[in-house]
C-alpha cells in the first residue's frame, strides 16, 4: 500500500486539483463542439485547452505534450518537500500518444519525452513509461505501488498526460466511436466518446498515515476476448474487481467511479460485470461528462477528484446521464449524493482487452506494512528473433505456426511478439487457465511503425481516409492483447517503454509486479520495432524460484 | 455486376488482408460473419466501409442500415450498384 502525498490536475476547467474540483462540484464541463479544426472534416466535442491556456502552460524547449505534463507535476510538487534529485525517487508517466505530433522527429518516442519531463523537474533515475491503453492512469500506479512495496524507491510521482491532435481525433472516429455531441455515459441515449486533454499528477510514498489518501491494493486482469470490443460479460473487468474486492467489505465503499465512456459495449459491459461483483448498490460515478476521455490522464485524474468528493462527503453527479441505458443493475444518477464512506473502487477498461481495479481508502491510522518479499524469477525459456536473422516473421509463421489468418492483420511489433510467444510457448505449454500466467512486455519505439502507417491515411486532406484497422495498432499494448488472446491469458497484461534495453530495470519492474501474486510463470521480454525491416525481441519465460 | 463482386473480393481481400483466402474459395453468398462464412469482425467491418468510400464515393452514417448490406459480398455489391457515385 502507498500513501498520496500531493496531487495536481491541469486541464482546461483549471490548473490546480482545487480548481478543478470545484469547477466539477459547480457543475462545470470542459466539453465544446469543435467543426473543421485540425482538418478533421467530421465535427466532433472535445476537451480542449484553450488558445490562451496554451500560451499560458507552454514552456520554453518542451512540446506542448511535455509542458503540461511539468507544469502539473510542478504544482504537485511545490506542496512537498521532496529532494527532487535523490536516487530514491522514480517518474512514471502514463500515456497512449504522448508526442505523437511530433512523428517525424526524435520527439516522437515516448521515453524522451519521459526523459525530458524527469530533466525539466530534476528527477536523476530512468523514467518509465506505461502505455496501456485507456487503463494506462492505473496501471501507472499499480507500478508505483509495487515499486515502493518491494523497497526500490521511497516516492513515486505518476503523471498521466494526454494532448488531442488529429491523430486520435481521426482513429476514434474512424472506429465509429466518437460523439459530435457531449457523451452520456450509462444513458439510453449514448452514441460514443468524447476526447480530452489534462494532465494530473499523484506523488506517493510508502506506508499509510492517519487521515491520508492510501492506494491499497489494485489488479489488471485481461479479458483474452478481443482486441477493441470488451467481453459482454466484463470477464477481464469482473476479475479484475473480484481480485481487489477479496476479504474487503463493500459497504466501506463510497462509490465505485467506473470508466463509462459513453460508448455502446464499454458502459453495458461494465453495468454486467459490476453487476456479478455485487456491487449494484454503491453509487456510480461516471466523470467523462466533465473532461472526455483523457486516455492516458484519465486513470490519474479521475482518482483524484474522487479522493476530492469523498473528502467533502459527496458522490459526484454523473453529468451526461439522464436515463438507463444498460441491462446490468447500478446506481447511477446526475445528482449529488451524499456520503460518509471513506474508500472507493477506481475501474477502468481499454483496448489490448485490459482491466484495472484500484481500491482507495482514507487511513484510520498510521500502518506500515514492511518491505514486500519478492521471490526471485528466473527465465527458463528465451527465444530471440532480429531483422538481422535474414528470416522473414511470415516465413517463420508459415512454416511453424500457420494456423492463425489473423497473423496477417498484425502490425511488425505484433507479429513478432506473436511470433516469439509462439516459439517460447511452443517448449513450455501452459498447464490449465488458473495458471494466469502475466504478460509484461518493454520496448524503445513505442508503435512507431503502425503510427507512420496511419498517419499515412491521414495527412493528405484530398486522400484523407483514417485506417480503424492500422489505428488499433498505434496503440502498442495491442501486442499484449493479441498474445493474451492466442495463448487465453487471463492474468495482468502491461506494456512499459523505457528509454533502452535496460534488463537490470526490466527484471525489477518484473519481480516488483509479480510480488505476492501466486502466478507461478510470467512471460516477459523486450519487443522493438523500429521499422519493418529493423526489429528485436528477446522474449522470455520465467519461473519463480524460492 | 460479375466485374463489380470480382472488384469488390480484390478490394477486400487487400484491405483486410486475408492472405489464406483464395479468390476461388471467396464465395460472394457466403456470410461475412461467423464460423461458416468468412469470419469478419467488428473492425473488419469498419475498414470496408472506409473502402465504400475510398473507391465509390459512399458514406455510411447510419449503422442500422449496415447489417443488411454487410451479409455477404453480393449485398454489399448491390448496394453499391445502387448508390455509387465513383
Amino acid at each position: 500500500m502507498i500513501k498520496v502525498l500531493s496531487t495536481n490536475i491541469t486541464s482546461p476547467l483549471g490548473f490546480t486539483s482545487e480548481q478543478n474540483y470545484q469547477a466539477v462540484r459547480s457543475g462545470a464541463s470542459a466539453l465544446k463542439r469543435y467543426e473543421g479544426l485540425w482538418g478533421v472534416p467530421e465535427p466532433f466535442t472535445a476537451s480542449l485547452f484553450s488558445e490562451e491556456q496554451n500560451a499560458e502552460l507552454a514552456i520554453g524547449g518542451y512540446t506542448r505534450f511535455e509542458s503540461i505534463a511539468i507544469r502539473s507535476v510542478r504544482e504537485a510538487l511545490s506542496h512537498t518537500q521532496l529532494d527532487i534529485a535523490s536516487p530514491r525517487i522514480v517518474l512514471i508517466l502514463s500515456t497512449t500518444k504522448g508526442n505523437i505530433e511530433a512523428l517525424d522527429n526524435k520527439q516522437y518516442y515516448p521515453s524522451e519525452a519521459a526523459q525530458a519531463i524527469a530533466s525539466a523537474i530534476g528527477v536523476t533515475t530512468t523514467p518509465i513509461v506505461v502505455c496501456n491503453a485507456c487503463v494506462s492512469g492505473l496501471s501507472a500506479q499499480l507500478l508505483a505501488n509495487h515499486l515502493l512495496s518491494a523497497g526500490l524507491y521511497d516516492y513515486a510521482i505518476v503523471v498521466g498526460a494526454e494532448v488531442q491532435s488529429k491523430f486520435i481525433v481521426s482513429g476514434f472516429q474512424s472506429l465509429k466511436a466518437v460523439s459530435d455531441e457531449p457523451c452520456r455515459p450509462f444513458d439510453i441515449e449514448r452514441i460514443g466518446l468524447n476526447l480530452g486533454e489534462a494532465a494530473a499528477t499523484i506523488i506517493f510514498a510508502k506506508d499509510c498515515s492517519a487521515g491520508v489518501w492510501t492506494l491499497v491494493d489494485g489488479a489488471v486482469r485481461n479479458d483474452a476476448f478481443h482486441n477493441v470490443s470488451p467481453s459482454p460479460q466484463g470477464d477481464g473487468y469482473y476479475n479484475a474487481i473480484e481480485a481487489v474486492m477479496e476479504g474487503y467489505d463493500k459497504t466501506q465503499l463510497a462509490t465505485v467511479c467506473v470508466h463509462g465512456t459513453a460508448t455502446l459495449y464499454n458502459d453495458q459491459m461494465e453495468s454486467k460485470a459490476i453487476q456479478r461483483a455485487g456491487l449494484s448498490d454503491i453509487p456510480l460515478s461516471a466523470l467523462k461528462g466533465y473532461y472526455g476521455h483523457t486516455m492516458g490522464a484519465a486513470g490519474v485524474l479521475e482518482t483524484i477528484l474522487t479522493m476530492c468528493a469523498t473528502d467533502d462527503g459527496i458522490v459526484l453527479p454523473s453529468k451526461g446521464f439522464t436515463e438507463p441505458g444498460v441491462s446490468g443493475k447500478v446506481s447511477i444518477s446526475n445528482e449529488t449524493q451524499q456520503t460518509d464512506k471513506t474508500a472507493f473502487l477506481k475501474l477502468l477498461s481499454g483496448f489490448g482487452g485490459c482491466n484495472v481495479a484500484a481500491l482507495y481508502a482514507r487511513c484510520a491510522k498510521e500502518e506500515s506494512q514492511g518491505t514486500k518479499d519478492t521471490k526471485r524469477w528466473v527465465k527458463t525459456h528465451s527465444v530471440k528473433l532480429s531483422s538481422e536473422d535474414g528470416k522473414s516473421l511470415t516465413d517463420i509463421y508459415k512454416q511453424q505456426i500457420g494456423d492463425y489468418p489473423k497473423f496477417y492483420k498484425m502490425d511488425i511489433l505484433t507479429r513478432l511478439a506473436f511470433v516469439a510467444a509462439e516459439k517460447a510457448l511452443s517448449n513450455f505449454p501452459l498447464k490449465g487457465e488458473d495458471m494466469r500466467p502475466a504478460l509484461i512486455l518493454f520496448n524503445h519505439s513505442s508503435s512507431i511503425v503502425a503510427d507512420r502507417k496511419f498517419f499515412d491515411t491521414i495527412c493528405d486532406t484530398e486522400n484523407y481516409f483514417p485506417s480503424p484497422s492500422v489505428f488499433v495498432y498505434t496503440l502498442p499494448n495491442i501486442t499484449t492483447g493479441e498474445v493474451a488472446i492466442r495463448h487465453h491469458l487471463c492474468g495482468e497484461t502491461s506494456f512499459y517503454i523505457l528509454p533502452d534495453k535496460n534488463e537490470a530495470l526490466m527484471q525489477q519492474i518484473l519481480e516488483a509486479s509479480l510480488a505476492g501474486t501466486n502466478t507461478p510463470i510470467a512471460i516477459s521480454g523486450w519487443v522493438n520495432a523500429e521499422s519493418e525491416t529493423d526489429y528485436e525481441c528477446e522474449l522470455s519465460i520465467f519461473e519463480a524460484k524460492s | 455486376m460479375e466485374q463489380l463482386i470480382n472488384d469488390l473480393k480484390l478490394q477486400i481481400k487487400d484491405a483486410l488482408n486475408l492472405e489464406d483466402l483464395s479468390m476461388e474459395e471467396f464465395d460472394e453468398n457466403a456470410p461475412l460473419f461467423g464460423e461458416d462464412g468468412i469470419g469478419l469482425d467488428s473492425i473488419d467491418v469498419l475498414e470496408i466501409i472506409v473502402l465504400l468510400e475510398k473507391n465509390y464515393g459512399i458514406r455510411l452514417a447510419n449503422s442500422k442500415e449496415g447489417k443488411a448490406i454487410f451479409q455477404s459480398v453480393k449485398t454489399i455489391a448491390e448496394y453499391v450498384q445502387a448508390n455509387r457515385k465513383k
